[in-house]
């Protein structure tokens, strides 16, 4: 048995690098970290199985390759979605989306577009990670707890005593409509304290924001003169986790209670958002395209629309789907399913769908079989994850070069 | 592969050839001696009458990295405007201020420049910052990593660990940020500035640590130059865009004098306090004091009139600049205990009397500031205006004419508070060469580029003599990357990669275990995380390391 220590977890966005992995021969296990998505994704048996398929027949890399590249060539209005991959298989996606003119879309984008519809409009003041972790004596959560996306948030970033707080300084957690999980109680030490527990997000800020003038109910009066009395005040949100009452809305009306606060002591947002390497997904394609994700490329330019190119909208319009998830084992099947075009398939070796892809190419997890750039989500840090096992699986960014190289040979069908 | 260049006026000071008639031999990448009589090139190329000059070279650009592509992401009305459609060899990209990264490769090399450097690379978003310059075609780049606000290296300053932990650490961090120099911004000022003091100046101490500016950046210049980084420290002083940051700036050359410094966008740090709108040109005070310093070096960071984006590690700055952005817009971040940064959408407009005097300014220094060995052609790309603004410059500085007829369109009250009318003084192409060419490699350090000797690489530009120098600059005849032509008649004929600059000075690695501790306890991050390997840069295609000659005294 080998033992890796401080392996980098590539999957929820936190960017943990102290994740214990044991290797045999029948594959890897990590030591248990406390984190339900660590610990079962990063179990990977050393024979997956799965081979490339064309049509649900088993298939050589090199057929299953020439196949997609036919399905791709000559669309009208293709899509290459998922785009759960590393920095290098988002830029070859993006490479490729150039060639065909397809729409570009991560799976877990919806909370990310209501955060940048804000940062476009608005701006935004906000903060990171370390930042958190040194300096704030007062982190207000708003809506739910954040612990069921980003299990070791808690841990990682706030239990840890402050270091840059006078001494004796206490950091204080409050909960604004939402409630604290076990497991946050737990990590923290105690119970943190709620105000407006189970009311609604987008009337709990507004309430919030009143109450910086003194006006409302006790509680949150006494919130908002907490802000305003903090040396470092971090409010939490994950955007993806609000339900279909919270909007962007929510998110500016969140961004100007900051800016508020900031005015007179410090005070700055904390945006959650950032699994699979979305965060990296989309600054590829910001820097790439100038454009966030949610682009795309028809006729050699270059469009973005935030709501009508969701890969959500744009599914069911298509005539063929690249669906990119290099990550965990399961996709949005029945979606995927609905398809009316060819769907070529890059996922891990054990993903199951509901309707048999007409292209299936098993790639490796960056991180797990090969090294692979991921984002954290706080945008800021880029992590290299090295590679765990030798299991044979390709790089997604090498399959999507290989289906580019063979788009020049292949005739459209 | 032998390519002969023959028969150009070739332009390169470094060799103290000025407009001399010559060929020019390039052997697979590089430039070789002529080899003799005998010799049959591949390639001949007939330049007789034309200007030929090495690739040029930004020294201060920001191409890459965090607040770019959030700067991107603010500016979407002008990304949606200006889509560039692929075309030819080309991938398609947007935008004007925040090009994308494909965009930034092309339209640099068009205009004849084959490198330009990263100037604000935070350690925490360097490997970023690297992944997104490999997506820059064409060019060479590079990055100076920030420091000076980093509440490591405040602690160990404060701690009284003394210059030589300070240099280990800078040796440590340049090397693990696989960096060219240091930059430090707005020293100590963005650290108070998290500890809500929102202004700090040159001698004030700051919050927590009680240190000074003047204390981090004598201490950071000292630093580079003992360890031998060819670059000297980078300086984004106190105060900038302050009326009145004129006292400041000359200060901070008098605190860092006897050791080597860079003042960036100088530009912005050079404003008075005199008439009626409490706003004046510092330029002549500012210019004398550069030109009797000779081991300081400047950029400009001129402002040309436009819609731009103002990005920042400087984030207090440009809270205050927020107040008057265009489109009222605009981004603050803390970030990672190290720096910040501030974003901000920006029009100059020539009928604002302080936009037309920072113009002004600008133009007095390039002016008055008498060795172009010492002065960079810079905009602060994109905080002064977009790089592809560097041909109409050009023409203002090569052309008095031209000037003055500009001067005449501005607002009617800032001519009679600039000394620019008078200044006769053009730029000649052999001050535009050294300025944009050997200058800018010499004080990075490329000793094989920016110029035409022997050894050097294959970086070479050649340009129609053209009364009208904006036109000339603009769309060079003949670009050569590495010996290849990428660009004909201002069109790109090739895509190609360029390097990655680096050094990697000598240090006592003994200052890791304090570093060690600190990423563990206080940044949450494992210092083998931290580190960028040598195989992750352009994937291990391209990474240039160029050597440091210590000057400390070895103990």
């Amino acid at each position: 048995m080998a033992l890796t220590k401080n392996a980098v977890c590539p999957f929820c966005g936190l960017g943990c690098d102290d994740i214990a992995i044991e290797r045999t021969e029948t594959g890897i296990t990590p030591q248990p970290t406390g984190c339900p998505q660590a610990d079962s994704l990063f179990q990977r048996s050393a024979s997956p199985g799965s081979g490339p398929r064309v049509g649900g027949a088993p298939a050589s890399l090199e057929e299953a390759v020439a196949a997609a590249a036919r399905h791709l060539a000559g669309r009208r209005a293709p899509l290459i979605a998922g785009m759960q991959t590393d920095v290098a298989g988002v830029l070859a996606a993006l490479s490729l989306a150039d060639r065909i003119g397809a729409t570009v879309d991560h799976r877990h984008s919806e909370g990310l577009f209501r955060n940048l519809a804000v940062l476009q409009r608005l701006g935004w003041t906000v903060t990171t990670f370390a930042e958190v972790r040194n300096r704030a004596d007062l982190i207000l959560v708003v809506g739910p707890d954040p612990v069921a996306s980003y299990p070791r948030f808690w841990e990682r970033w706030v239990a840890p005593a402050p270091a840059l707080l006078p001494e004796g300084s206490r950091r204080q957690v409050v909960f604004l409509g939402g409630t604290p999980e076990p497991k946050t109680i737990d990590d923290l030490g105690g119970a943190p304290e709620t105000v407006a527990e189970g009311a609604g997000i987008n009337d709990s800020v507004t309430a919030l924001r009143l109450a910086l003038d003194g006006s409302g109910t006790e509680a949150f009066v006494d919130l908002g003169r907490r802000l305003l009395t903090a040396r470092y005040a971090v409010v939490v949100w994950a955007a993806g986790m609000f339900g279909g009452e919270a909007s962007d809305l929510t998110v500016e009306s969140i961004v100007r209670l900051v800016r508020t606060v900031d005015t007179t002591t410090r005070c700055s947002g904390l945006p959650l958002s950032g699994t699979d390497n979305l965060a990296g997904a989309n600054y590829a394609c910001v820097w790439r395209t100038g454009f966030p994700l949610r682009t795309s490329f028809a006729g050699g330019l270059l469009s973005h629309d935030p709501d009508a190119m969701s890969w959500a909208r744009r599914l069911p319009g298509s005539d063929a789907v690249l669906w990119i998830s290099s990550f965990r084992h399961e996709t949005p099947a029945a979606d995927i399913a609905r398809a009316k075009g060819p769907v070529v398939a890059l996922a891990t070796p054990e993903t199951t769908f509901d309707k048999e892809p007409d292209v299936f190419i098993p790639v490796g997890t960056p991180g797990i079989d090969h090294a692979g750039d991921v984002f954290r989500s706080d945008s800021v840090l880029a992590l290299h994850a090295r590679a765990l096992i030798d299991r044979g699986l390709p790089r997604a960014a090498d399959v999507l070069d290989r289906i580019g190289a063979s788009l020049t040979e292949a005739p459209a069908c | 592969m032998l390519i002969k260049l023959a028969g150009g006026r070739l332009f390169d000071p470094a060799n103290g050839r000025v407009d001399v008639t010559g060929d020019i031999w390039i052997r697979d990448g590089r430039i070789v001696a002529d080899p003799g009589p005998g010799a049959k090139p591949d390639e001949t190329h007939d330049l007789s009458g034309r200007i030929v000059m090495a690739g040029a070279t930004d020294i201060h650009s920001h191409i890459a990295g965090g607040k770019l592509n959030i700067a991107r992401m603010l500016m979407s009305e002008e990304h949606h405007a200006h889509v560039h459609p692929a075309h030819g060899l080309c991938g398609c990209g947007s935008g004007i201020a925040t090009p994308s990264t494909l965009t930034t490769g092309y339209r640099y090399a068009e205009m004849g420049f084959t490198a330009a450097f990263e100037p604000a690379m935070l350690g925490m978003n360097a490997r970023h910052t690297h992944l997104e310059m490999a997506d820059i075609p064409m060019l060479d780049t590079g990055g100076y990593l920030v420091l000076g606000n980093d509440d490591f290296l405040l602690d160990l300053m404060a701690s009284g660990a003394g210059q030589s932990a300070v240099n280990d650490y800078v040796g440590w961090m340049l090397e693990a940020t696989q960096s060219l120099g240091i930059k430090v911004v707005n020293p100590g000022g963005i650290n108070a500035f998290k500890f809500n003091q929102r202004k700090l100046d040159l001698d004030e101490q700051g919050p927590h640590y009680g240190l000074t500016p003047r204390d981090i950046v004598t201490t950071l210049a000292r630093a580079v130059h003992d360890l031998g980084v060819p670059h000297p420290l980078h300086v984004h002083g106190c105060n900038l865009g302050v009326p009145g940051n004129v006292a400041t700036t000359l200060e901070t050359i008098q605190a860092t004098s006897g050791l080597p410094i860079h003042m960036t966008h100088i530009q912005f740090h050079s404003y008075g306090t005199e008439g009626d709108r409490k706003f004046s040109s510092g330029a002549a005070a500012i210019a004398e004091a550069v030109n009797r310093s000779p081991l300081l070096s400047v950029d400009i960071g001129q402002v040309l009139f436009g819609q731009t984006v103002t990005a920042s590690a400087d984030v207090g700055t440009q809270r205050g600049t927020a107040a008057v952005g265009s489109p009222r817009k605009w981004v603050s971040m803390d970030i990672e205990c190290e720096a910040g940064c501030g974003v901000v959408p920006f029009k100059y407009r020539d009928k604002s009397y302080v936009n037309a005097l920072q113009w002004a300014i600008g133009l007095e220094l390039f002016l008055l500031l008498d060795d172009p060995w010492r002065v960079f052609l810079t905009t602060d790309h994109p905080n002064g205006a977009p790089f592809t603004f560097y041909p109409e410059l050009i023409r203002l500085l090569m052309d008095r004419d031209y000037r003055l007829s500009k001067l005449a369109e501005i607002h009617p009250d800032a001519p009679a508070h600039t000394t620019l009318g008078s200044i006769a003084r053009e730029y000649t192409l052999a001050d535009i060469a050294t300025m944009t060419r050997a200058a800018p490699a010499r004080i990075l350090g490329l000793e094989d580029r920016g110029h035409l000797g022997v050894g050097a690489i294959g970086d070479v530009v050649v340009y129609t003599d053209q009364p009208n120098r904006a036109a000339m600059f603009e769309k060079p005849d003949l670009v050569f990357k590495n010996g290849q032509v990428i660009v004909r008649a201002g069109e790109i004929v090739s895509v190609v990669q360029g390097f990655t600059h680096t050094v990697r000075p000598g240090y006592d690695n003994l200052i890791e275990r304090r570093l060690a501790k600190y990423f563990d306890e206080r940044m949450g991050v494992n210092i083998d995380t931290f580190r960028i390997k040598d195989d992750e840069i352009r994937n291990g295609q391209g990474l240039v390391r160029h050597a440091c000659n210590a000057r400390g005294d070895g103990c």
